[in-house]
């Protein structure tokens, strides 16, 4: 079999990157369409791995499986290759976009688009809370830390970094809690 | 001016985002919302309006909104240096996780830790929920008309969900058919 190249991952994944629009968790169809099917560098179970792998990793999971794949296929310079591809449109979309944006800000019915496109956005956070919502509520106890999280955010203005940090270690200490109690 | 302190800062901020959000596009959010609130980069509305750009631009919405946000901060550089620092933690926790795979998701302190991580990233997002609708919908200039149209979309989410682009795209009309009729501004 031929050696995929570094420009090769670099292509199929910017080509990932530039069909990958608007948000939530459509990347892998992506990748299994663009990485499995036409390629055939992975196979849909190692896709599967990566891809749970990139959810157990904090930041994006886009970001996180191109890296991995990346990786797997040529090493250091192959998950470099897999994460420039797909951030490269990202990127200078919004370099473009943002300068005009601003030109146009002043505008009266530009203004008016955003006002209901800020209505929107409270809509598309609500549902992505939604989904959340079903994958991480799945005991009383998750539901417990759910309300001190919030409860916390609410009263004081402490960085979302700490509640993360605190909450990796209530999650291992409540679990060790729960298993030593099982033995018993 | 783009400042050797805000540099500093820059990357500080987005390199906790990327170690420290969960949760895909979305998770990184909170993070968003908590620089809006302490440095001068950009205001919570612009915050929106950038979520919008990220939503109907190609890529990952979190690249977006970093580029967006370092476009904001300073410019083209500090886009780089922004997304740059946010994808630095991956790189270097996706190699070293590469050779694990199955057993790093399957360890028992992964999985006990995303059990806890994942409700409180869910809280953190209900936040900034709680937060722009005070700040888009409660606060809004026009509140009725405003209030009215997101009570139809939140039924129509609820109902038969849609596309996030149909939300984008149904939304800007409404919001330019307002103004040309003169019942917004």
């Amino acid at each position: 079999m031929k050696k995929i190249s570094i420009s090769d991952i670099f292509l199929a994944f910017l080509y990932s990157g530039l069909i990958l629009l608007g948000g939530g968790y459509i990347i892998l169809p992506i990748l299994q369409t663009e990485l499995v099917e036409k390629r055939k560098w992975i196979t849909d179970e190692e896709l599967a791995d990566y891809y749970a792998v990139s959810q157990s990793l904090p930041g994006l999971i886009a970001i996180n499986i191109s890296i991995i794949v990346g990786y797997k296929l040529r090493g250091k310079r192959g998950a470099i290759a897999g994460v420039c591809g797909i951030t490269f449109f990202a990127f200078w979309a919004i370099v473009m976009l943002a300068s005009i944006i601003a030109n146009y800000t002043s505008n009266r019915y530009v203004e008016g688009a955003f006002w209901g496109i800020e209505i929107a956005v409270v809509i598309l956070i609500i549902s992505a809370i939604r989904e959340m919502w079903g994958k991480a509520i799945k005991d009383k106890g998750s539901l417990i830390l759910f309300f001190i999280a919030l409860g916390i955010m609410l009263a004081t203005n402490i960085s979302p970094a700490y509640i993360i940090i605190s909450s990796i270690l209530t999650g291992i200490l409540w679990k060790l809690t729960e298993r030593s109690k099982g033995k018993c | 001016m783009l400042t050797f302190w805000t540099l500093t800062h820059i990357v500080k901020e987005f390199f906790q985002i990327g170690l420290f959000s969960f949760g895909g596009g979305y998770g990184t959010l909170p993070f968003l919302y908590d620089i809006s609130q302490n440095y001068s980069w950009y205001t919570p509305q612009e915050l929106t309006q950038m979520i919008a750009v990220a939503t109907i631009t190609p890529g990952p919405v979190g690249i977006n909104v970093a580029t967006y946000a370092g476009m904001k901060a300073g410019g083209v550089l500090t886009a780089l240096i922004a997304t740059t620092s946010e994808i630095l933690p991956a790189l270097i926790l996706g190699i070293a996780v590469s050779k694990l795979l199955k057993e790093f998701s399957d360890n028992f302190y992964v999985q006990s830790a995303l059990w806890a991580l994942k409700p409180t990233s869910c809280a953190l997002l209900t936040y900034v929920a709680i937060k722009l609708f005070h700040q888009n919908i409660l606060t809004n200039q026009n509140i009725l008309i405003g209030g009215i149209l997101f009570t139809v979309l939140l039924t129509v989410s609820l109902l038969k969900p849609k596309d996030p682009l149909w939300y984008i795209s149904f939304t800007s009309v409404i919001g330019i058919i307002l103004v040309k009729t003169g019942l917004i501004f």
